[in-house]
């Protein structure tokens, strides 16, 4: 291994450390937290509202506000889509080298996609006046992080070389996430279940309206 | 590092986050989707009357309390001490610039409740006597009529004793009453301060000959607005003990939002378990008497156009959403729905308790505008709403935006219509703005 390949994998293990400890004082920090059971009878089904949270409440058309924003909301979608690739990208890492070229390539311009609607978010940042007063350094610095590391997966999907840097790209993601406006990705999980359990439970959620 | 942070507001706002408040705090990522989704930002597109900023402005003073990075490097995370200048900005804006609500959450791509987060401020503000000062005496004027009831108790059966006889009047039924103190009585009825929700509902609980008597109490519950738990459990304890007491079966809760919204989802949680009675909306129980053909109605007595504007209280936060528009095709000829509507109705601007703050007359007016836009768009010559304080605003829009609506209480429209036994005496071609 090269010295460049042995930083990568140490920054990438400590990262994955930082990670693991990170999401597990978030965890711990919100879950001691009170949990509020809605003792109150239902009208509907809070087991459908969460389901619908998670699935066609997710989609573009689900919600006034991403209907009149669709190509922000789609431009979101594709560039998460790049940091889920990315990630997958980084799991497959060691055997990546095995899939032929052309669907490296194929990975590599999708990641390239995503990477640049990454980039989007600053367009989109430094337009609107009430988001350019409400982005924190943290935000900037966070969209940036998140944009290289799509873009470095995508160079490394065809240059081997590469490879090592994504690692230690990686591992700075990884081991910042928990303390910034990374950590949006635990909480999401949080706020879309009691948004279905609170509007499925009092039925007016449409899709859970059917179930009581 | 930050300023000293106060450990008295730092106790006060630490003990109000709970799960959902905290992950509303965390996970909002300022992509800035759900600005239109507010009537104060269509009212007036700034970025200050956008959900996302305004729940920031909270954000920021959470972060400087309880993120570690806040706490060390502020700056980098936006933290910002909570000075008593900020807390009074804070303050203001949770109580003038937000109706709590809720259309931001529906239409926030993660589901941020920026009405809980509102709600926090306020709760804190209320503890540390910052509150609207007509709030928090509202909220205290009734506990202190079930502290003076026996002194009360003679007046109110007195004012009782009067409507009985607008009743008789009426019905055209000299045998026709007002009950209280029934006990196993199958409805117990908790209207509002004033004859406008008592006469119509007694009308049709006679009309129907209803098991029923009325509460010795009013259903509003100024303690929800000024996010003072113990105080609204309080004013909500009273109606529990009346309808344990009496042993209702059913506790039907006048045409009121917040009122509604208190009993039938928030209560129960506050005491920890469901009550051993129901609780429902009068809308509820017209909806199921014009289904079931308890009352029989006749669509032709109302018929101009008519449109329906959700209280979000009802509608988006208590999913009475299909009711109150059954009851509206039955008894109305020309019923049209607002467009969006139901769980994506615009509030009125009158939400959130500031219908009864003087001060902000003008900023309700304003973030009523596109209310008025979508009556205007209905063409619809009067406006039914099911709240008393969405009437009293939507009268004050209708003026305000020349829109030459009226407004009236679903009630009203059913006793119009109703067959056999309607009389002229009370008639959905007049303004029906509910009073005090």
């Amino acid at each position: 291994m090269t010295i460049l390949e042995i930083s990568g994998v140490t920054i990438l293990a400590i990262g994955l450390v930082l990670l693991l400890v990170g999401i597990a004082g978030n965890l711990r920090s919100t879950n001691r937290r009170a949990f509020r059971i809605d003792v109150a009878p239902y009208r509907g089904s809070a087991a459908r509202g969460v389901v619908y949270a998670f699935s066609l409440g997710m989609a573009p058309w689900a919600k006034e506000s991403t209907r009149r924003h669709l190509i922000a909301y789609v431009r979101g979608i594709v560039f998460h889509a790049g940091v889920f690739g990315s990630l997958a990208v980084l799991i497959a890492s060691p055997w990546i080298w095995q899939l032929n070229s052309e669907i490296r390539i194929l990975i590599a311009a999708v990641l390239g996609v995503g990477s640049v609607a990454a980039l989007g978010g600053f367009w989109i940042r430094f337009r609107e006046e009430a988001l350019r007063r409400v982005s924190t350094p943290d935000d900037y610095f966070s969209l940036g992080l998140v944009t290289v590391f799509i873009a470095i997966a995508a160079v490394a999907c065809v240059i081997e070389s590469v490879m090592p840097a994504f690692w230690i790209v990686s591992g700075v993601v990884l081991g910042y996430l928990p303390v910034s406006k990374l950590k949006h990705s635990i909480y999401f999980f949080y706020t879309r279940f009691q948004f279905g359990t609170f509007f499925g439970h009092r039925g007016v959620l449409k899709f859970s309206r059917r179930a009581s | 590092m930050i300023g000293k942070v106060s450990p008295k507001l730092k106790e006060q706002f630490g003990k109000l986050i709970d799960r959902r408040l905290m992950a509303s705090l965390e996970a909002c990522v300022r992509c800035g989707i759900c600005a239109e989704s507010c009537h104060y930002y269509q009212a007036d597109p700034k970025p200050e009357n956008t959900p996302f900023f305004r729940a920031e402005q909270v954000r920021s003073v959470y972060r400087s309390m309880f993120d570690p990075i806040g706490k060390i490097a502020p700056r980098w995370v936006g933290a910002t001490p909570p000075t008593q200048e900020r807390m009074k900005e804070l303050t203001d804006m949770a109580f003038m610039n937000c109706t709590l609500c809720r259309r931001c959450t529906v239409n926030c791509p993660f589901g941020v409740d920026t009405a809980a987060i509102m709600r926090s401020v306020r709760a804190v503000a209320s503890a540390n006597g910052d509150a609207p000062e007509i709030l928090t005496q509202l909220a205290d004027a009734s506990l202190a009529r079930e502290e003076g009831m026996e002194m009360f108790k003679d007046i109110y059966l007195e004012q009782i004793d009067m409507l009985e006889e607008e009743l008789r009047d009426l019905s055209g039924d000299p045998e026709a009453r007002i009950p209280v103190e029934v006990e196993n009585v199958d409805v117990l009825y908790v209207a509002l301060s004033g004859a406008h929700t008592i006469l119509p509902a007694a009308r049709l609980f006679h009309e129907t000959g209803t098991d029923w008597c009325l509460s010795m109490f009013e259903a509003a519950n100024y303690g929800l607005f000024v996010a003072d738990t113990p105080k609204a459990k309080k004013i909500t304890d009273r109606i529990v003990k009346e309808a344990k007491r009496l042993n209702a079966k059913r506790v039907v809760v006048t045409d009121c939002g917040h009122a509604y919204t208190t009993l039938r989802w928030e209560a129960p949680n506050w005491y920890g378990e469901p009550f051993p009675f129901e609780v429902t909306s009068l809308i509820e129980l017209l909806a199921e008497w014009v289904t079931d053909g308890t009352l029989e109605v006749d669509p032709s007595a109302n018929p101009d156009s008519i449109t329906y504007h959700d209280s979000c209280n009802l509608g988006r936060v208590s999913g009475l959403i299909e009711q109150p528009r059954t009851i509206l095709r039955a008894v109305c000829e020309d019923f049209r729905d607002m467009t969006p509507s139901g769980e994506n109705n615009y509030c009125c601007g009158g939400g959130g308790g500031l219908v009864a703050i003087a001060e902000a007359t003008d900023i309700r007016i304003k973030a009523g505008k596109p209310k008025a836009d979508q009556i205007k768009a209905t063409g619809a010559m009067f406006v039914a709403a099911s709240c008393d304080n969405c009437q009293i605003q939507l009268g004050e829009i209708a003026t305000n935006y020349r829109l030459g609506t009226q407004i009236t209480g679903l009630p009203e429209l059913v006793l119009n219509a109703l067959i056999p036994k309607r009389r002229p005496g009370v008639d959905a071609n007049t303004q029906l703005v509910a009073g005090d």
